[in-house]
C-alpha cells in the first residue's frame, strides 16, 4: 500500500506561505520580480522610446518591438508590452498572499509589519506599472479584489467602470500601510524598503490621480504632504542630495544616501541575479541598460585605424537602441556649462581603451597602432562636440596645435533623420565596467526613487496649489547643486550657482518636465511623466521633440492589452476587454 | 476424453534437422511423456525430417510432424497410434482406381530450399492418387505415375510452402519450396504471454530480426520507420544518438506522453531510452495497436506498446556467431548558401548600412571567398560489432553476447558509442520447474549532443571572410560585421579539441529473472522480477574565452540523474481444451515501484583548464546546485480469457485494474475493460481446402485504455524555489547588497479531481492469406476517442499564476486505416524469387472538445476540429509586386513585402487575420521493402513514404534561425528573394524588417512535407554450403549496404532544404523561442548537422 503514497521530496505545497520561511520567500520573489520592470529590454523599450528624450538608434529601427513603439505603430503582440503584463500579476499574487496570510503566521510583530509593509509596496508600485500603461486592470485574480488567488481562473476581471479609481486606492491604500509601517530607514548598503520609499511614490501616485479621469479635490496636497514629509526630515529618514550630481550614477558609489529605492543586482554574480546567460539574454530579469544606449563608438577611424577594434568594458556593447533626441541635447540640456547634469548624463568624450590582454598580440597591434597616431591609452579618441561652433574651431587647428583625436560637430552626429554618422553622445548613467565582458548585462543595481525626485514632485504639486515661489525654490536646491564639480573655486562655483537660479514667473508643466529630463533623464520614467499628464503627444509630435512621432492618436496614452492575454483568456467577445483604439 | 485432451496439450520443444522420423518420435516421446505404436510399414520410420517447435502443444506439433507424411494418430489410453493415411484411404476406397493404373512414367528431381540446397524428406505426392515418395539426403527424389494421365506432384515438407507442379512431358523437375511464413509467424506475442497467430483477435503487427538488419542503424527505432503500417516514426535530431517520436495510431494526449510503453521481454521498459537497446539482440518486435490488445496493458497502454523479444538460447550444438559492419558516411548535401557574389548582391541591397570590414574588401579585390561548410564538414563513420554464443542441452540453455556500435557525423565532437553485454539462461529443474534470467547491460556515451551547436557559424558567417591567418592560424573572430565580435570561428573546435566536452555517459543495467512452476499439465505459475536501473552523467565543459565562451571565463557543469524500477508479477496461466471448446486464462498481479532523481551542478572560471567537470569546487564564480525527485508506484490486477470453438470462433475478454500513486487519494484505481472476437473463416468447411483462398480471418475488438502521463505529485500542487526561462531552470534569488536570498513561487495549482485520460478504441480487421498463404496480408479500420484529456491550461497573465494548470478537460479522436500486404511476387525453378513487404496506412487525429465552448486556445495552439499539429498563422499569399504599390500601402506594406491573407476583410492586417493553415499529419504514409535472391544473392530496397502535410521549416523563418533573415549582416540560406527585376512570390526583399507584422516572417516556412525516401539497399552474398564445409562455419553472409542513398521525391528540396524530415521538436533551441505558432508538439525542420548517407560493408558468420 505504500507504494501508492506520494511524498514530494523537493516542493512545498501553498501552505508553505503560510510559515514564516513561506512568507519571506513569498516577498524575496516579489522584489525579484521587480527585475522584470526595471533592466531587461521591454521595460527599458516601454519607458524610453517614443518620449521627447529618446528616440531609437539604427538597431532600434532594426528591432521591431522598439520601432512600433517608437513610432506608435503598435499592435498587440509587442514583446515589450507584455513585459509588465506577463510578470506583475504573478508577484502581485504573492503580495496578497503575504497580505492574506501574515496575520496567522507566527512571527514577531514588528517583523510581521514590516514584511507586510514590503508587501504592500511592492503591490503597489506592481500596479502602477500597469495602470500606467494600459489604464484600469484586475483587482481580482480570481479569489477576490486583492485576495490570493488559488484557483484555476481564466476570467479577465477588467470590466466595471469604477476600476481605475479602486486601482489608484487600492496603490494609495498600501502606500499610506507602507509609509507607516516600514522602518524610518533602509540599511546602509543595501536596498530594502523603507518609510521613505512608500513617501516617494505615495507623493507620485497622488499626483498622477490628480491628472486622472478619477482624480480628488485633495490629491496634488497629498502629493505635496507627502513630499514634503520627506524632504523635511531627511536626517530622520537617512537620506540627503550629494553634494556631486555626477556622484548619484557612479557605478560603485550605487547605495548612495541620495537613492531611496533601487531594484538589486549585484556584480559579476549570474546566480544572484537570476540571469542565465549575461552575454546574450535581453529579456528576463537582466539589467541591459549599460548596453542598450550605447551608439556605434566602434565605427570610428582615424586614418584607418579603428579605435576601438573590440569593444571595451566601460562603453559596452553598442546595442543603438535609444537615441537622444535633438530636443534633449540642445533644448533641455541647452546650457551645457553651468549645469554639470549634461556631462554626467552623456558620454560626449571617448577614451583610447582595450578589452586586449597586455602582452597578446592583438594589444601590441592596438597599441602600435594607436601610437601611429600619436596617442596612447587613456588618451581622447573621439569628441562629440556641443555645438557647430565649437568643433568648427577645434577642427580648424593645425600644426601642433592640431587636436589627434576626432572631433563630430552636432550635425555630423547621427539621428534618424540624418545617418551620416553612428554616433551620438550615448546616456552613460548605466555602464558599468564591472562585467566578465563587455557583451554582459549590468550588475549594478537600477534606480526607483531617488531624493532629487522628491523634490521635483513636491515642486509640482506646489505650483498645481499655486505656490510657485515654493516650487522655484525647491527646483532651486536641485540647480545649485546640479552647478557643483570638482575642483570649481567657490567665485567660479557660485557664478555657476547665480546662472542657474530660476525664479516662480518661469515656473509650468513644461518646464517642470523639462526640469525632469535634466534631472532624471533616461531613467525609465519618462513615457509615463508624459502620458500620465496628458503631455505625451504635445511633447512628442505638436511641439516635434521627438520627429520620428508623426501618427500618434489620442487612444495612444495606453498600451494596448497583449495578445497573449486575450488569446489566454475563456471570455467571449474578447474585443471588449481591449483597450480603444487597437480593437 | 480429458486424459487425452490433458495429453495432447503437454508442451514441447524439439528442434531437429534432417534426422530420422523414428528418432523425433523417440524425443517426443522423453519430451512428453508418451508413448508412440506404430507399424515401421506403414510410416516409413527411416525417412528424414525437420522440425522446429518451441514451447508448443503437443498436439500441434504432432500436426506439424504428421500431416506431410500423412500419417493420422489416435490416442488410445495413454498410447498414440500412428498409422499411414495411404493404407487407410486405400482401405476406404471401394472404388477401385488403383485397379485401372496400367504402365508406369517416371519422373525424377530434386527438392531444394531457396538457397538452393537440397531439402531432405520432403514428401512428393501424386495429386488425385495416395501415392507418394520421399526425397533423399540431397533432396532428391524419383516417383512413378500412369502414363498418359495428366500428372501432378504436390511437394511438400514441414516449414515450407507446399506447391504443385504439373509434369508434363518433363522427365525431370527440380522444385525450389519457398519458407512458409504463415508457419515461421506463427507465434504472435501478445503480452504477458504468446498465442498461435490464428487465435490472435487483437490488431497486431509483427517484425523479425532480418527485416530490421535491412537497416543498419543505432537504434531499432530508426529501422522500424515505415515497415510497420500504423507505427509513425519521426526522427527529432540529425546527430548521432538522437531520437525519435513514435506514435502509435496518431495522439491522444496534449501534455501528457504520447509514446507508446515498450516492453523487453516482458518487462516494461521505463524511460523509454531506446538506445539502450541493442538491435543485434532482438529476435522480433510485435506491436500491439489497438484496445483490445492494449488493455492488458491498462494505465500504460493507450500509446500502443511495443513488444521487443530478444534472441535465447535454442537447444543443440553450441553456436557462435558475429554480426557486424563498418561504413562510411557523408552528408546528403551542403544546405544551399550564397556565394561570395550573391551574398555581396543581398548585402549591397538590404538594409544593413555598415560598411565592409578590411578583410572582406581584400577579398572583394582578390576574388578570395571561404567555404565554410568545406572546411567543416568530414566524413563520418559508423560501426557495429557483436558476438554471440548461444546453445544447450534441452534442459539448460544459454546466450552470451557483447555488442560494440560508434556512430560519428561530419562535425566535429559529435558521436554515439554504446558497448552491451548481455546473458540469459534458462533452466529445467525436474518436470515442474524452470527458472531463467536475462540481462541487458548497456554503456553508452553521446557526445556533442547538449551545446548549441555551431551550424549558424557554419552557413551565415561571411563567404568574404578568411578562415586562416597567413601564418595558417584558424581567425579566432571571423565575423563580418562589428556587432558579432563574440562569434568565434566553429573551426576552432577542431584545432582546439580540448576546449569543450559535451558528454553524456550512460549506464544502464536491465535484469529479469522467472520462475516457472507447471503446477498440473494445464496450470502454470510464473514469478517475474524485473530490475532496472540506469545512472546517466551529463558533464560540460568549455575553456575561458574558447568558442562556446567567447570572451568569458571558463565554465563546467554536471547532471547526474539515476533511476531505478523494480517489478514483480504473479502470473497463472491455465489452458484447458474440451472437444472442439478451447479455453486460455491468464492472471496477473503486479506491483511497480521505480524513482528517479538528479543532482545538478555548475560553476564557472574554474581555477585550471584541466580540472574540466571534476572539481566544481574550484569555480569562483556563479556557482549552483540544485536537484530533483519523483517517485511513483503502480499495483495492478489483470485477468485474460481466451475462448476459442473448433478454431473457428474466438473470442478475449480482459480486464485490468491498476492503481497508481500519482493520483489523488481516493481516485487511484481505475479499470480498463476489453473485449474482441475472431472468426477464422476459412476454417469453415464452405472455405476449407480452398485453392484460392489459404486464410481468412475477421476480428473486431473495443477496449478501455489510460495514459499514465501524470506527473507524479501532479495533484497536490507546488510552491517551488525556481522559474522558468525558457527550458532552464532559474532559482529564485535576490539580493540586498551582498546578501543573497531565495524565494519561491507557486507554480501548479492542487487538482484532487485529476485523473488519466481515457480512450475508448474499437477495432475491425481482416486477415487473409491467398495461394496457401503466397499473398498474405491485413486491413484494418479503427476509431478512437479519448475523453478526459490532459491539458495544461496556460491561465491568463492575470490569474496571478504563471505554470501550466494541468487538469482533465480536452476530448480527442482518432481513425484511420491501415493496409499491409506480403507477397512472393516471382518464384522461379531457377532459383530466383522475389518477394514485396508494403504496408500503408494513415491516421485522422482531431481535437474534438476543450473546456466549455472554447473552440480555441491561441496560446497553448490548440485549435478544435483540428488536428493537435494545427499550425494557426496569417497566411501569406505572395509578395506584394509594382503594380500592386497602392493596395499593399493600404496595408501599410510595400512592394517586395510579404502580401498576408486579409482573411476578415476589414482593409488592415491584424491578429484576427490569422486561421489554421495547415498540420503536420500525412495524408497517408507506408513503406515498402522488395527483396529479392538469386542462388547465393539476396538484394533488398527498403522505401519509406510520407505523403502530405505541412512541413515547418525553422530554417526559412527569420525569427526562429536567423537563417533567411535578408538583414545583409550575415550570409544565409539561399533563398528567391524579391527584387524589380524578380518578381517572385517566395521571399520579400532584404530588409531588416521584414513585414510590418512583426511574426509574419514565419509564413516564409511553411511547406510541402511529402517525401519518399530510400532508406537502405542492401546487397548481401551467401557463401555457398560447399565453401562452408570446408571451413567448418555454418552460414556466412557477406553484404553491403548503402543507407538513405536517395530521396526520391520532396518538394522542399526545390526550395532550398536539404532533408524533409524533422531534425528537432517544439521551440527549444529556436532564437527567442522560436515562431511561436506551432505547438511545441510539432516536430520541424532546424539548423543541424545535416543528414549523412553511407556505405556500409558487413558481415554475418555463424559456426
Amino acid at each position: 500500500r505504500e507504494v501508492l503514497e506520494e511524498t514530494p521530496r523537493t516542493a512545498f505545497t501553498i501552505d508553505y506561505f503560510k510559515t514564516s520561511d513561506g512568507l519571506y520567500s513569498a516577498v524575496y520573489t516579489a522584489y525579484a520580480g521587480m527585475r522584470y520592470d526595471f533592466g531587461p529590454q521591454g521595460a527599458l523599450i516601454l519607458a524610453n522610446v517614443g518620449t521627447d528624450e529618446f528616440s531609437f538608434g539604427d538597431q532600434g529601427a532594426a528591432t521591431d518591438q522598439t520601432r512600433e513603439l517608437g513610432t506608435y505603430n503598435l499592435s498587440p503582440t509587442n514583446g515589450a508590452i507584455g513585459t509588465p503584463w506577463g510578470r506583475n500579476y504573478s508577484n502581485i499574487n504573492l503580495c496578497n498572499a503575504v497580505v492574506e496570510f501574515a496575520p496567522s503566521v507566527s512571527l514577531d510583530a514588528t517583523s510581521k509589519a514590516r514584511v507586510v509593509g514590503e508587501a504592500r509596496y511592492l503591490r503597489a508600485l506592481y500596479y502602477l506599472l500597469l495602470v500606467q500603461n494600459f489604464g484600469a486592470v484586475p483587482l481580482d485574480l480570481g479569489s477576490g479584489e486583492l485576495k490570493f488567488n488559488a484557483t484555476p481562473s481564466c476570467k479577465f476581471n477588467r470590466l466595471g467602470t469604477d476600476l481605475l479609481e479602486k486601482n489608484y486606492k487600492a496603490m494609495i491604500d498600501d502606500l499610506i500601510f507602507a509609509s507607516e509601517n516600514l522602518p524610518d530607514q533602509r540599511p546602509a548598503g543595501e536596498f530594502r524598503l523603507s518609510k521613505v520609499a512608500a513617501l516617494h511614490l505615495l507623493s507620485r501616485v497622488y499626483l498622477y490621480r490628480a491628472y486622472s479621469t478619477v482624480k480628488q479635490a485633495s490629491d496634488f496636497q497629498n502629493a505635496y504632504n507627502a513630499a514634503k514629509q520627506v524632504i523635511d526630515n531627511k536626517a530622520k529618514f537617512g537620506v540627503d542630495l550629494l553634494q556631486d550630481y555626477g556622484d548619484v550614477h557612479k557605478e560603485g558609489n550605487d547605495y548612495n544616501k541620495e537613492v531611496i529605492f533601487s531594484i538589486e543586482r549585484t556584480p559579476l554574480n549570474n546566480i544572484a541575479n537570476e540571469v542565465n546567460n549575461p552575454s546574450t539574454d535581453f529579456a528576463e530579469k537582466v539589467n541591459i541598460s549599460c548596453n542598450f544606449f550605447v551608439s556605434n563608438y566602434q565605427s570610428v577611424t582615424k586614418s584607418g585605424k579603428a579605435f576601438f577594434p573590440v569593444r571595451v568594458l566601460q562603453y559596452g556593447r553598442p546595442l543603438r537602441q535609444f537615441l537622444p533626441t535633438r530636443w534633449t541635447l540642445d533644448v533641455a540640456f541647452a546650457d551645457k556649462f553651468n549645469d554639470s547634469r549634461f556631462m554626467h548624463t552623456f558620454r560626449d568624450t571617448y577614451y583610447v581603451a582595450t578589452f586586449y590582454t597586455k602582452g597578446t598580440a592583438d594589444y601590441d597591434t592596438y597599441v602600435s597602432n594607436m601610437a601611429s597616431l600619436g596617442l596612447t591609452l587613456g588618451d581622447t579618441a573621439f569628441y562629440l562636440a556641443p555645438t557647430e561652433e565649437i568643433a568648427k574651431s577645434m577642427k580648424a587647428l593645425t600644426g601642433s596645435a592640431a587636436k589627434k583625436y576626432v572631433v563630430f560637430a552636432p550635425s555630423e552626429m547621427y539621428t534618424n533623420q540624418n545617418r551620416v554618422n553612428n554616433i551620438y553622445p550615448a546616456l552613460k548613467k548605466y555602464e558599468a565596467v564591472n562585467r566578465a565582458n563587455f557583451q554582459d548585462v549590468s550588475g549594478r543595481p537600477f534606480v526607483v526613487a531617488k531624493l532629487s525626485e522628491v523634490y521635483l514632485l513636491a515642486a509640482e504639486a506646489a505650483m498645481a496649489l499655486g505656490k510657485n515661489d515654493e516650487a522655484a525654490q525647491l527646483i532651486n536646491v536641485l540647480r545649485t547643486r546640479a552647478a557643483y564639480r570638482p575642483n570649481l573655486t567657490s567665485a567660479d562655483l557660485n557664478a555657476r550657482i547665480a546662472k542657474n537660479q530660476i525664479t516662480a514667473s518661469v515656473i509650468n508643466l513644461d518646464f517642470i518636465l523639462d526640469e525632469r529630463t535634466r534631472e532624471l533623464c533616461g531613467e525609465s520614467i519618462r513615457w509615463a511623466d508624459l502620458a500620465l499628464r496628458g503631455k505625451l503627444i504635445d511633447r512628442t509630435k505638436t511641439k516635434g521633440y521627438n520627429p520620428d512621432v508623426t501618427t500618434i492618436s489620442n487612444f495612444h496614452y495606453l498600451r494596448p492589452i497583449p495578445q497573449s492575454q486575450l488569446d489566454a483568456t475563456c471570455e467571449e467577445n474578447k474585443s471588449q476587454f481591449q483597450n480603444e483604439g487597437y480593437k | 476424453n480429458s486424459f487425452t485432451q490433458d495429453l495432447l496439450n503437454r508442451t514441447v520443444s524439439l528442434r531437429v534437422d534432417n534426422v530420422e522420423f523414428k528418432q523425433v518420435l523417440n524425443n517426443l516421446e522423453k519430451a512428453a511423456d508418451v508413448k508412440f505404436v506404430y507399424s515401421s510399414k506403414a510410416i516409413q520410420p527411416n525417412r528424414k525430417v525437420s522440425i522446429h517447435a518451441t514451447e508448443r502443444k503437443l498436439s500441434e506439433v504432432l500436426e506439424m510432424v504428421l500431416r506431410p507424411l500423412q500419417i493420422n494418430y489416435q490416442v488410445v489410453g495413454g498410447q498414440i497410434i500412428l498409422n499411414s493415411q495411404e493404407i487407410e484411404k486405400i482401405n476406404n476406397d471401394n472404388s477401385g482406381i488403383n485397379s485401372t493404373i496400367s504402365a508406369d512414367q517416371t519422373v525424377k528431381g530434386k527438392v531444394t530450399d531457396e538457397n538452393g540446397a537440397g531439402l531432405p524428406g520432403a514428401n512428393i505426392l501424386l495429386k488425385g492418387t495416395s501415392k507418394g515418395v520421399s526425397s533423399n539426403a540431397n533432396g532428391e527424389f524419383s516417383i512413378t505415375y500412369p502414363s498418359g494421365t495428366n500428372a501432378i506432384l504436390v511437394i511438400s515438407s514441414v516449414g515450407y510452402i507446399t506447391q504443385e507442379v504439373t509434369v508434363g512431358s518433363r522427365t525431370v523437375i527440380n522444385i525450389s519450396l519457398l519458407t512458409d511464413n504463415k508457419a515461421l509467424a506463427e507465434v504472435v506475442v501478445v503480452g504477458y504471454g504468446t498465442q498461435k497467430k490464428s487465435d490472435v483477435t487483437g490488431s497486431i503487427a509483427s517484425i523479425n530480426d532480418k527485416a530490421l538488419k535491412e537497416v543498419p542503424t543505432s537504434n531499432m527505432v530508426s529501422a522500424l520507420q515505415g515497415r510497420v503500417a500504423g507505427l509513425e516514426i519521426q526522427r527529432t535530431g540529425s546527430t548521432p544518438g538522437s531520437g525519435n517520436q513514435i506514435r502509435i495510431r496518431g495522439e491522444r494526449s496534449i501534455n501528457g506522453s504520447n509514446d507508446p510503453l515498450v516492453v523487453l521481454d516482458g518487462i516494461p521498459f521505463e524511460g523509454g531510452n531506446l538506445n539502450d537497446i541493442n538491435p543485434n539482440d532482438i529476435a522480433s518486435i510485435d506491436v500491439l495497436k489497438d484496445a483490445s490488445a492494449t488493455a492488458i496493458y491498462g494505465s500504460r497502454g493507450a500509446n500502443g506498446v511495443i513488444l521487443v523479444t530478444t534472441k535465447r538460447g535454442k537447444s543443440g550444438e553450441t553456436k557462435v556467431s558475429y554480426n557486424g559492419y563498418h561504413g562510411i558516411t557523408n552528408i546528403i548535401s551542403k544546405y544551399p548558401v550564397y556565394n561570395a557574389t550573391q551574398y555581396q548582391a543581398m548585402r549591397n541591397l538590404s538594409v544593413y548600412s555598415s560598411g565592409y570590414l578590411a578583410p572582406e574588401l581584400e577579398s572583394i579585390a582578390t576574388g578570395r571567398t571561404t567555404d565554410w561548410q568545406d572546411l567543416m564538414y568530414k566524413s563520418g563513420y559508423i560501426t557495429d560489432h557483436n558476438i554471440t554464443a548461444s546453445g544447450g542441452k534441452d534442459d539448460n540453455l544459454f546466450t552470451i553476447g557483447g555488442g560494440y556500435f560508434k556512430e560519428t557525423t561530419v562535425l566535429p565532437g559529435q558521436d554515439f558509442e554504446r558497448f552491451t553485454l548481455k546473458a540469459s539462461t534458462d533452466t529445467k529443474i525436474g518436470k515442474r520447474l524452470k527458472i531463467g534470467l536475462s540481462t541487458f547491460n548497456t554503456f553508452n556515451t553521446i557526445n556533442g549532443q547538449q551545446f548549441v551547436y555551431p551550424m549558424f557559424p557554419i552557413l551565415t558567417l561571411s563567404p568574404l571572410m578568411p578562415a586562416y591567418n597567413a601564418d595558417g592560424n584558424v581567425i579566432k573572430a571571423p565575423a563580418g560585421n562589428l556587432d558579432d565580435a563574440n562569434q568565434y570561428s566553429p573551426l576552432l573546435l577542431n584545432s582546439d579539441p580540448n576546449s569543450w566536452e559535451d558528454k553524456t555517459r550512460r549506464l544502464r543495467t536491465f535484469n529479469n529473472l522467472y520462475g516457472e512452476v507447471q503446477i498440473l499439465n494445464n496450470l502454470k505459475y510464473r514469478l517475474n522480477i524485473g530490475a532496472d536501473f540506469s545512472f546517466q552523467e551529463n558533464a560540460q565543459f568549455q575553456k575561458a574565452d574558447s568558442y562556446f565562451r567567447a570572451g568569458q571565463t571558463s565554465f563546467a557543469s554536471m547532471n547526474n540523474a539515476k533511476s531505478y524500477s523494480l517489478l514483480m508479477e504473479h502470473l497463472l496461466y491455465f489452458d484447458k481444451t474440451i472437444g472442439k471448446h478451447k479455453f486460455g486464462f491468464t492472471g496477473l498481479w503486479s506491483v511497480q515501484k521505480s524513482q528517479t532523481y538528479n543532482t545538478y551542478t555548475k560553476g564557472e572560471n574554474l581555477a585550471a583548464d584541466f580540472i574540466q567537470y571534476y572539481d566544481l569546487s574550484q569555480a569562483s564564480s556563479n556557482t549552483l546546485m540544485n536537484g530533483s525527485e519523483s517517485s511513483r508506484g503502480l499495483i495492478s490486477t489483470m485477468a485474460r480469457v481466451n475462448y476459442a470453438y473448433d478454431d473457428r470462433y474466438l473470442i478475449t475478454l480482459t480486464g485490468r485494474q491498476d492503481e497508481s500513486s500519482v493520483l489523488a487519494v481516493g481516485r487511484k484505481a481505475i479499470f480498463y475493460p476489453a473485449v474482441s472476437l475472431g472468426w477464422n473463416i476459412s476454417n469453415e468447411a464452405f472455405l476449407k481446402n480452398n485453392e484460392i483462398v489459404s486464410n481468412l480471418k475477421l476480428r473486431a475488438g473495443t477496449g478501455t485504455t489510460a495514459n499514465q502521463s501524470i506527473g507524479p505529485y501532479s495533484t497536490l500542487g507546488g510552491v517551488v524555489p525556481y522559474l522558468f526561462q525558457g527550458s532552464s531552470r532559474i532559482p529564485i534569488k535576490y539580493n540586498f547588497g551582498n546578501t543573497v536570498v531565495s524565494g519561491y513561487n507557486v507554480n501548479a495549482l492542487p487538482d484532487a479531481n485529476l485523473t488519466w485520460e481515457s480512450t475508448v478504441g474499437k477495432n475491425i480487421g481482416l486477415d487473409f492469406g491467398l495461394l496457401n498463404d503466397r499473398i498474405t496480408g491485413s486491413v484494418d479500420y479503427y476509431s478512437q476517442y479519448t475523453k478526459g484529456v490532459l491539458y495544461g491550461v496556460t491561465l491568463p497573465p492575470t490569474s496571478g499564476i504563471t505554470g501550466q494548470y494541468l487538469t482533465n478537460i480536452g476530448e480527442m479522436s482518432n481513425y484511420g486505416m491501415e493496409f499491409s500486404l506480403s507477397s512472393v511476387n516471382v518464384q522461379s525453378a531457377s532459383g530466383f524469387k522475389w518477394s514485396t513487404d508494403f504496408n500503408l496506412s494513415f491516421n485522422r487525429n482531431k481535437l474534438e472538445k476543450l473546456d466549455g465552448s472554447v473552440t480555441q486556445n491561441i496560446a497553448n495552439s490548440l485549435h478544435v476540429g483540428y488536428p493537435l499539429t494545427a499550425i494557426y498563422d496569417y497566411k501569406k499569399i505572395g509578395i506584394w509586386q509594382l503594380n500592386e504599390a497602392d493596395v499593399a500601402a493600404k496595408y501599410n506594406s510595400v512592394p517586395g513585402q510579404i502580401k498576408l491573407e486579409d482573411i476578415n476583410n476589414d482593409g488592415k492586417i491584424t491578429d484576427a487575420d490569422r486561421s489554421v493553415i495547415g498540420n503536420s499529419q500525412a495524408n497517408w504514409q507506408g513503406g515498402m521493402t522488395n527483396r529479392f535472391s538469386y542462388k547465393n544473392f539476396e538484394l533488398s530496397v527498403v522505401a519509406f513514404v510520407r505523403m502530405g502535410g505541412t512541413l515547418v521549416s525553422a530554417l526559412h523563418q527569420p525569427l526562429s534561425t536567423y537563417a533567411t533573415i535578408l538583414d545583409g549582416r550575415r550570409n544565409q540560406l539561399a533563398v528567391n528573394y524579391w527584387t524589380p527585376s524578380n518578381p517572385t512570390n517566395d521571399f520579400p526583399m532584404p530588409s531588416a524588417s521584414i513585414s510590418p507584422i512583426l511574426s509574419a516572417g514565419s509564413t516564409l516556412g511553411y511547406y510541402d512535407a511529402s517525401f519518399i525516401k530510400i532508406r537502405s539497399i542492401n546487397l548481401a552474398y551467401n557463401l555457398p554450403e560447399s565453401l562452408l564445409k570446408t571451413v567448418k562455419m555454418s552460414n556466412v553472409k557477406l553484404y553491403v549496404t548503402a543507407t538513405n542513398p536517395f530521396i526520391l521525391f520532396a518538394p522542399y528540396l526545390d526550395k532550398g532544404g536539404i532533408d524533409p524530415e524533422p531534425s528537432g521538436q517544439g521551440s527549444s533551441g529556436l532564437v527567442g523561442g522560436g515562431p511561436g505558432n506551432i505547438s511545441s508538439r510539432n516536430l520541424n525542420v532546424r539548423l543541424t548537422t545535416p543528414s549523412t548517407k553511407g556505405i556500409i560493408f558487413g558481415a554475418n558468420i555463424s559456426f
